[in-house]
């Protein structure tokens, strides 16, 4: 009886403990529906908003499906996977590995999968779905790649502000692909988020006149702030890092003679020899003065104040400067965002279709979706980053003024932070892909990162280990030594 | 014809071997294979030696290299140093199989998560993040893989022998010289073999113990293949692969000496 009794107390406790879990599982597949279409998205992690929905309670990605089923009739399973860089991304998808319906890269990116053939042309896409989307009412009128005519704007470009499909035309309206063929990659993409590189700082240890004052030099702790030595991060990510050492050596003249000449946007795209050993010296120096190199944890790291200087994405920065301290009696907050006015680099994430696609019709309404106003300010609320969607768009749509207000902006203040809308100008140059050149690049930076020698101190400590062995033995012998000695006299 | 339709299928011991067979062509031969294939293409998959050549002139990659051989001895030695001891003691102790526990449960936790408290400790620490926090994660993580071995043959070790030695009038310095250590080598090497090939291969530890400072072999082969330099990549797995087996190769020799030493004991 009694073992019994034990059998009914351990399944009750097995029952107790497994429900939840199962019931955890079901609600995290809710959208999980066996015979209903699939959606992979390969995105940036960090880069939509996770948060229900006050009102519906949903998360965006539901509020997506939902929308789907409504239109098409058809439910929708959403997979949602992330990636931390764009090589990683890129290396997936380049090798045929990535089996997914929409990535979201950065313009490089985009330009290098474009030339590889990896992507599809959204003008065509739409061509092939057309009996579809007649059939279900839908207008896709959002996406700027079927350049769509908008009222507010006044330019073809869908919800995309005009600006930034202006700079993205300009540079790689004309993409000369591997097959021959030249691409215009405004059909390839739609803008999602834009932003800038800077300097995220802890406005306690880092003052804005130092700032003002050493520009880029800040990273390299050039004016000697002895409370940021050893707590700065920069990005472990080839692309960025280059860049930030091209800025600071454009700002302190320490460039080879012959790019004295060139723009922002040119040097940030030179892959010459003598650009890359240069780099390579002044990213060899930064390793003395930095505490390491992250690509994830580098906003916490600067709340928790474990360093006071990060080489940060403009989102990111912002997003943490809001969850970080804010001193109510003073005005100042914990942390702020500096871009240096010499040069920056200004990059504009969008999505894409990859030829691995299977549901085409699911990935353009998705892409549609997340352009309509309410989407936009959702996503750029939750996660910080600038919504390529037009400013005057969101300015005119009552119910993203009414969400900006709830969540305690002032909607002056939030259309005309600096860190959120940058002026576009010279001094931000755009990222191109490097083609064949990437591996040099990507070969400096493992030496800038490895050091030109093997590391002295571990001599040290090898002969240090067998120093200590040595002598323990030796102390050991002279004690028995010492012991048995006066036997031997009596 | 009869005779092969005969040849029917029949269920021996030898078929609960196959599933694991199987595993083995899927997750080992066929990777390997893959990347020996790897290793002689370029990024047109064309045939070619450029990423030897690439690799090996290189001062970078050889420098990487030597760090973490570096690494790996130093991890190896300082678990030595502190396993050989506590193992000894853990032996000779009547509770000993207990305490041997304490050092097994941690291993049940993730290393991921193991180092990264550690990382966290070091920074509520104050401790500045280096080649010191590295090879404190490592030799945290490796010292189990050191110990159960030098445990498990130390405890093994038949006691008459230590006995017949203190009754033949040797010193506790010349037991220990003379009997417990030549009686001990196995465990010492394979040991060593357990501790020295996971430490030259690592690339976790040292990127979270140091914020992606200190940058290892693995670090490298990880970074090769995150930016598609599959060649490249290929060839420093097979570098590793070469550096695996010589030390197995090293050590099953030395053991093989061992054995002869604990026979010449006889």
């Amino acid at each position: 009886m009694k073992r019994f009794a034990y059998l009914i107390v351990l399944s009750l406790v097995a029952i107790c403990v497994l429900l939840p879990v199962l019931s955890a599982c079901n609600t995290t597949s809710g959208t999980t529906q066996s015979g209903g279409d699939r959606l992979v998205i390969y995105n940036w992690e960090d880069y939509i908003d996770t948060e229900k929905d006050e009102e519906t309670g949903k998360r965006l990605l539901d509020e997506f499906a939902d929308y789907y089923q409504q239109m098409t009739g058809r439910a929708l399973s959403i997979t949602y996977t992330t990636f931390d860089t764009n090589e990683t991304m890129m290396t997936k998808v380049l090798k045929g590995d990535a089996n997914v319906d929409l990535i979201c890269p950065s313009e490089y990116a985009i330009e290098k999968l474009l030339t590889a053939g990896c992507l599809l042309n959204h003008k065509a896409l739409k061509e092939e779905l057309q009996p579809q989307l007649d059939k279900y009412g839908i207008s896709l009128n959002n996406m700027s790649s079927l350049t769509p005519y908008n009222e507010i704007t006044n330019t073809n470009w869908g919800n995309i502000e005009p600006d930034i499909m202006d700079v993205i035309k300009s540079m790689f309206g004309s993409v000369t692909a591997k097959d021959g063929n030249v691409y215009d990659m405004t059909e390839f993409m739609v803008p999602y988020m834009c932003g800038t590189l800077g300097i995220l700082y802890n406005t306690e240890v880092v003052s804005l006149e130092e700032l003002e004052e050493y520009g880029w030099g800040v990273l390299w702790n050039v004016q000697n702030n002895e409370r940021l030595e050893n707590k700065i991060l920069m990005k472990d990510s080839v692309r960025d890092t280059y860049a930030a050492a091209i800025f600071y050596m454009y700002e302190y003249g320490l460039l080879p003679e012959k790019y004295q000449e060139y723009t922002v946007q040119q040097l940030i795209n030179c892959t010459d020899d003598e650009m890359v050993s240069a780099a390579e010296t002044v990213l060899t120096e930064q390793r003395e003065h930095i505490s390491g190199y992250e690509v994830d944890f580098g906003k916490d790291d600067m709340i928790n104040e474990i360093v006071y200087a990060d080489f940060a994405w403009s989102g990111d920065a912002l997003w943490a400067i809001e969850e970080g301290g804010y001193d109510e009696e003073t005005d100042t907050y914990q942390l702020g965002y500096f871009v240096p006015s010499v040069a920056s680099n200004i990059w504009y994430d969008g999505w894409c279709i990859p030829t691995s696609v299977n549901n085409k019709l699911a990935a353009m309404m998705f892409i549609d979706y997340m352009c309509n106003p309410m989407s936009s300010i959702r996503n750029s609320v939750a996660i910080g980053y600038t919504s390529a969607t037009a400013k005057a768009i969101l300015e005119a749509d009552e119910d993203v003024l009414a969400y900006i207000e709830d969540n305690e902006y002032d909607i002056e203040e939030y259309f005309s932070n600096e860190g959120r809308y940058p002026a576009i100008n010279d001094t931000l140059g755009v990222m191109r892909d490097f083609g064949d050149r990437n591996d040099i690049v990507v070969n400096m930076w493992q030496r800038a990162k490895s050091g030109a020698h093997v590391d002295a101190n571990l001599w040290y400590v090898i002969v240090a280990i067998v120093g200590a062995v040595g002598l323990c033995v030796a102390l050991y012998f002279t004690v028995q030594a010492l012991k048995t000695r006066p036997r031997k006299i009596k | 014809m009869k005779k092969v339709a005969r040849k029917k299928f029949r269920l021996t011991k030898k078929v609960f071997s196959i599933p694991y067979i199987l595993f083995l062509l899927l997750f080992v031969v066929i990777p390997l294979v893959l990347i020996l294939v790897n290793a002689f293409l370029d990024n047109g998959n064309n045939l070619t030696l450029d990423n030897f050549k690439t690799f090996f002139t290189s001062k970078s990659s050889l420098v990487v290299l030597g760090n973490s051989l570096l690494v790996g001895v130093i991890t190896t030695a300082l678990c030595l140093i502190i396993g050989y001891p506590v193992a000894y003691f853990l032996s000779k102790m009547s509770s000993g199989r207990i305490l041997v526990l304490l050092y097994i449960i941690p291993m049940g936790v993730n290393f991921l998560i193991r180092t990264l408290a550690t990382k966290a400790i070091f920074i509520a620490l104050g401790v500045e993040l280096g080649m010191g926090t590295v090879l404190f994660g490592m030799v945290y993580n490796y010292l189990p893989f050191m110990i159960l071995p030098l445990h498990t043959t130390l405890s093994g070790i038949d006691k008459s022998y230590i006995e017949a030695a203190q009754d033949l009038g040797a010193d506790k310095a010349t037991v220990f010289l003379k009997t417990t250590l030549p009686l001990s080598l196995s465990g010492i090497f394979s040991g060593i073999t357990m501790v020295f090939i996971p430490t030259i291969s690592t690339y976790a530890i040292s990127q979270l113990l140091s914020n992606g400072k200190i940058f290892l072999f693995g670090d490298s082969i990880q970074l090769s293949f995150e930016q598609g330099m599959y060649g490249v990549g290929s060839i420093m797995s097979l570098v590793m692969l070469v550096f695996v087996l010589l030390s197995n190769f090293v050590m099953n020799k030395f053991n093989r000496n061992s054995n002869a030493v604990r026979r010449s004991l006889w």
